[in-house]
């Protein structure tokens, strides 16, 4: 399950910041501020936006910080905890 | 009518127990509107605030922010609207290049606001603690008697360009009452609109759609930042007529998932504004809340200047619309002779609601007000039937969602890091042909993208930061010297 998720945060990553993710591979413990994640406000809702859509799940944007955004391990435990049963 | 507390009264003469703000569920009438102006104008007079003296208003949109700024003007002082949102140096810029005497600003900022300082201007705190601006009626004196000429400077905005500082632009109470009429009288608002204020009112967007809502008689919707559910809440409960955004924002509403349809029925105007609306943003929103965007133009020099009312608004929505009333937009070609009807060149404007030019800086100033026109450094065209297409621009600024930034800012910030020999930035189209901030970095020594954020975060707004930082072991430069951006994008 947690793997599942992992995969789809990669993609939707790999979807959304295409300029600073070609020549990079994306770990699960890849510090994503270096790819443009949670750099701003704009940069984080448009990824939130897509997570949504993906996970079809809704987050309020005002609840994200940015150890949660800091990698895609850690994106993928908020979204395992609070909107999908482990 | 000539002055802005002028502009309040007759308001508040034709509607005064209308609602004028409502924020998170408290409502203002305008009557109690203009007793909080009287008693916080009588406050800051007692603090010695005099006519010409200038108070900055480092708030977020509120109803402290809309009676912080009649009441500074009320008194014949200049307003500074600041953006709370800003990072520590520009915070500190504003207000030392303004020369505020006082800060009118919120408690979470007052420790701050008291650090960056100087020693001579006050803080008072208005909004949030224990003393809220609604303590100032106690001490309410007789009303205020101020002489104020209609050609005093109201209000100082900060105009980004491509000199690492933003330029200052002071714009007249005559200015003011001139962008409300003009703005109000083009799109017909009135006293039934409710305004939905997401963008900031610290800048000259914001700020336009405020203070003609107040002119109107509108009710006027604050939202500290944007948060898309509460958007789609406020419009749906309230009924929310106008709406203005930058087109990040429709973007965000039109592709956030929501388990029902919304009802967006009573919107009249959805306006875009501060950046591009995209033919894709534009359908997406269209067809989802079945209003289209309409594109409004405008600038911290001359404030509105055009907006799109087309009736055949699916075939025309990439333009920004006919002029305002009272505005004029010509298009010159480099050589200084005005183009031909479908011919690109800068777009230049005149209009009563305009600043004569930049606070100490004269060769800017030269530069950009010629003949009695602005020249926007937007390049553009005017169809047949008057409607002005932007197409390009002149001026080195990136734009990020509405947000302007100043390569050679960041570049200032940036080149102070220990580890960096040189730094050029650069703005990069992604590939939803928006627009990025990137780094070029060349390094004395090893350092990680991680250390250049941390080294940004809090000196310079979070959009400034790159988002995207490549390091290099030179900068391309033409044999002068000078940085070729074009080879770094």
């Amino acid at each position: 399950m947690k793997e599942d998720i992992r995969e789809r945060v990669k993609r939707v990553l790999r979807e959304k910041f295409t300029d600073s993710t070609k020549q990079l591979e994306i770990k699960d413990d890849t510090p994503l501020f270096g790819i443009g994640v949670g750099v701003d406000s704009v940069a984080t809702l448009e990824f939130v936006i897509a997570l949504e859509n993906e996970f079809q799940i809704s987050i309020d944007e005002g609840e994200i910080k940015p150890q949660i955004l800091a990698t895609v391990d850690t994106i993928s435990e908020f979204i395992a905890t609070h909107f999908l049963k482990k | 009518m000539n002055t802005i507390p002028e502009l309040l009264s007759e308001t508040v003469a034709k509607h005064k127990n209308r609602i004028a703000i409502v924020e998170e569920g408290k409502k203002v009438s305008y009557l109690e509107l203009q007793s909080m102006v009287n008693s916080l104008s009588s406050y800051l007079t007692s603090l010695g605030v005099k006519p010409g003296d200038r108070v900055a208003i480092l708030l977020p949109n509120s109803i402290e922010f809309i009676a912080g700024f009649f009441s500074t003007v009320n008194i014949g002082a200049i307003s500074v609207p600041i953006n709370p949102s800003y990072g520590e140096e520009e915070i500190r810029f504003y207000i030392s290049h303004s020369m505020a005497k006082l800060i009118l600003t919120e408690e979470r900022l007052s420790k701050t606001v008291d650090k960056l300082k100087g020693p001579e201007s006050k803080v008072v705190v208005v909004k949030g603690g224990e003393r809220g601006l609604f303590i100032f009626e106690e001490e309410k004196k007789n009303s205020l008697r101020v002489s104020i000429n209609p050609h005093d400077e109201a209000i100082y905005l900060y105009s980004t360009g491509s000199t690492g500082k933003p330029k200052r632009v002071s714009r007249t109470h005559l200015n003011i009452i001139a962008l409300a009429n003009n703005h109000t009288e083009t799109i017909g608002w009135s006293e039934e609109d409710r305004i939905l204020l997401s963008i900031p009112m610290s800048h000259t967007y914001g700020f336009g759609n405020f203070i003609s809502a107040i002119k109107a008689g509108a009710c006027i919707y604050t939202v500290e930042g944007f948060n898309r559910r509460k958007i789609f809440d406020l419009i749906e409960r309230e009924r929310i007529t106008v709406f203005p955004a930058v087109p990040f924002m429709l973007e965000a509403l039109a592709n956030t998932p929501f388990p029902r349809p919304i009802d967006f029925s009573s919107l009249k105007f959805v306006i875009s504004a501060g950046a591009p609306l995209s033919k894709e943003t534009f359908e997406r929103f269209f067809k989802r809340f079945q209003i289209p965007p309409r594109q409004l133009y405008g600038s911290t020099e001359t404030g509105v200047i055009a907006i799109n009312l087309s009736k055949d608004i699916e075939n025309r929505f990439s333009s920004v619309g006919q002029p305002v009333k009272n505005v004029e937009v010509k298009i010159f070609r480099e050589d200084g002779s005005q183009a031909d009807i479908g011919e690109i060149g800068e777009i230049a404007v005149k209009s009563p609601s305009m600043t004569t030019g930049y606070h100490d800086l004269p060769e800017e100033t030269q530069r950009s007000f010629r003949n009695g026109y602005y020249f926007t450094g937007d390049l553009g065209k005017i169809d047949e039937d008057g409607y002005i297409y932007i197409v390009g621009r002149k001026k080195l600024f990136i734009n990020i969602s509405g947000n302007k930034v100043d390569p050679q800012e960041v570049e200032n910030v940036i080149s102070r890091h220990p580890k960096v020999r040189e730094v050029a930035v650069v703005g990069i189209r992604e590939r939803d042909e928006k627009e990025a901030v990137k780094a070029v970095i060349v390094p004395k020594e090893k350092i990680e993208a991680g250390e250049i954020y941390e080294f940004c975060r809090g000196k310079i707004s979070d959009f400034k930061i790159p988002r995207i930082i490549e390091f290099r072991e030179k900068l391309p430069k033409s044999p002068t010297g000078k940085v070729l951006r074009e080879k770094l994008r």
